[in-house]
């Protein structure tokens, strides 16, 4: 894996991941997740569905980074159609920016020689991304970055559990360890399909979660929460 | 059982809605019904269908402005066949510019051991309007579902509005916040129509705007009364 991808899944990356529970602050409120033990069941439904998409788009986006491909626009529609949740497409988006704007800052020569002008033809044609697409267009390897991606979809969540609840820092760690293989199969499958049409893409919902997520957002408005997300 | 049954609706030149072909294929038997303006047909099921094996499907083709109402009349139940083999229903709906297709079914029932794919493809051209329903069921009363994938595409001039697939029956998944949250009824209903509402929601249903147009209610409970009032709450925030 590269450097690059290693600092993209990095909590510490400047892409505002931190302000994103992924869903867990909504869940953690109605107590549907309130000790160390449910929380495996939330970080692997939630890689199931969630963290599939976005390793399914990441990996497309570095098949079409790493063949020079400009397929942006339809990339972005086809993730949007398989977003219903505005919530979620608008905390995707949000991420992807930031995400795009740190990435964009980070002054290497691979970044400069390699990604950084993929990075300009990705915001030319959609200047907000989604998180998925620019992780991939920044790692320009489909396994790195469907790893990365997936990876990313359960980290967030089981830090902001610690934030949250209070939970064991060290039994949540645990808990996200013991999603190695399931996060190895995801991403290889991901892999699998990132040269396939955009509209073939698999597209897994998440029923639930989009409810959280527009529920949180509206909580979000007329109350105080301490994720965006 | 394999079937292929066919619907055609147009507007003639006096501006009604008519059904201008009818195919049906046992178990698929379609009833159209009088009305003074939209085209009315009920969905009937003349046998116990989708058994395990089953593979049936229903192609819609709308002409401008014409409009049509597809009603079920009695939920689906998914039950396993004799032989383990997959069941599969198919509905592709075709909208011309201008036409206007309200889809309701009943639920789906998933009954255990069930193993049931359901695929809806819906192609609207210009400025056509679709409003499709869909509650799916996991298992009668206490009892555990067997398997079901639903696909649901629609598309506008062909470009993607929505495109999504669920999978039930996996006692993981189905308890998992992420995905049904151990409720034991889904219900949404899909309006392509161009609208773009303020996304609303409550407990366990929301209304929220899809990017293309159009917008997406949900709702989860663990009945299918429950399930259609959520529902119905969503509809009702969507104006």
């Amino acid at each position: 894996m590269s450097v690059l991808a290693l600092m993209l899944a990095d909590s510490r990356f400047p892409g505002g991941g931190h302000a994103h529970s992924g869903g867990l602050e909504e869940a953690a409120a109605r107590g549907l997740v309130r000790t160390e033990a449910d929380l495996p069941a939330f970080l692997s439904g939630r890689l199931r569905t969630a963290g599939v998409l976005a390793a399914v788009f990441a990996a497309a986006a570095a098949h079409s980074a790493a063949g020079r491909v400009d397929n942006w626009s339809t990339l972005d529609e086809e993730l949007d159609a398989r977003t219903p949740s505005s919530a979620q497409r608008s905390a995707s988006r949000a991420q992807g920016r930031a995400t795009a704007r740190a990435a964009a800052a980070m002054a290497v020569p691979s970044v400069d020689n390699v990604c950084g002008s993929t990075l300009r033809v990705l915001l030319a044609a959609t200047p907000r991304p989604h998180h998925a697409i620019v992780l991939g267009a920044v790692i320009a390897s489909p396994p790195d970055a469907a790893l990365v991606a997936a990876y990313l979809s359960v980290s967030g969540p089981a830090s902001a559990s610690v934030r949250l609840l209070g939970l064991d820092p060290l039994r949540v760690n645990g808990s996200l360890a013991a999603l190695e293989p399931l996060l190895r199969s995801v991403a290889a499958d991901a892999a699998a399909s990132a040269a396939l049409d955009p509209a073939a893409l698999p597209a897994p919902g998440a029923p639930a979660l989009d409810l959280l997520a527009e529920e949180h957002d509206r909580h979000h408005r007329e109350e105080v929460r301490l994720f965006a997300s | 059982m394999r079937a292929r049954a066919h619907l055609r609706v147009e507007r003639d030149g006096a501006g009604r809605h008519v059904v201008r072909e009818l195919r049906s294929a046992a178990p698929l038997t379609l009833l159209p019904a009088r009305t003074n303006g939209t085209a009315l047909v009920h969905l009937v099921s003349s046998a116990a269908t989708p058994l395990g094996g089953d593979d049936l499907a229903l192609t819609v083709e709308v002409g401008p402005h014409a409009e049509l109402t597809l009603v079920g009349v009695a939920a689906t139940v998914a039950l396993p066949g004799p032989h383990g083999a997959p069941s599969r229903s198919s509905v592709r709906l075709t909208l011309a510019p201008g036409a206007s297709v309200a889809y309701l079914p009943e639920p789906t029932v998933v009954t255990g051991r069930a193993c049931h794919e359901s695929v809806l493809v819906a192609e609207l051209a210009g400025n056509a309007t679709l409003r499709a329903r869909e509650v799916l069921v996991l298992g009668r009363v206490g009892e555990r579902p067997g398997t079901l994938t639903t696909a649901v595409t629609a598309s506008r001039d062909a470009r993607p509005l929505v495109r999504q697939h669920l999978r039930v029956g996996d006692r993981e998944l189905d308890a998992s916040v992420a995905s049904l949250a151990g409720k034991r009824v889904l219900a949404t209903e899909l309006y392509l129509d161009g609208s773009t509402p303020a996304a609303a929601s409550g407990e366990w249903w929301s209304c929220t705007p899809l990017a293309a147009g159009g917008t997406l209610t949900t709702a989860l409970a663990d009945d299918a009364v429950t399930a259609v009032r959520r529902l119905g709450l969503a509809a009702a925030a969507r104006g």
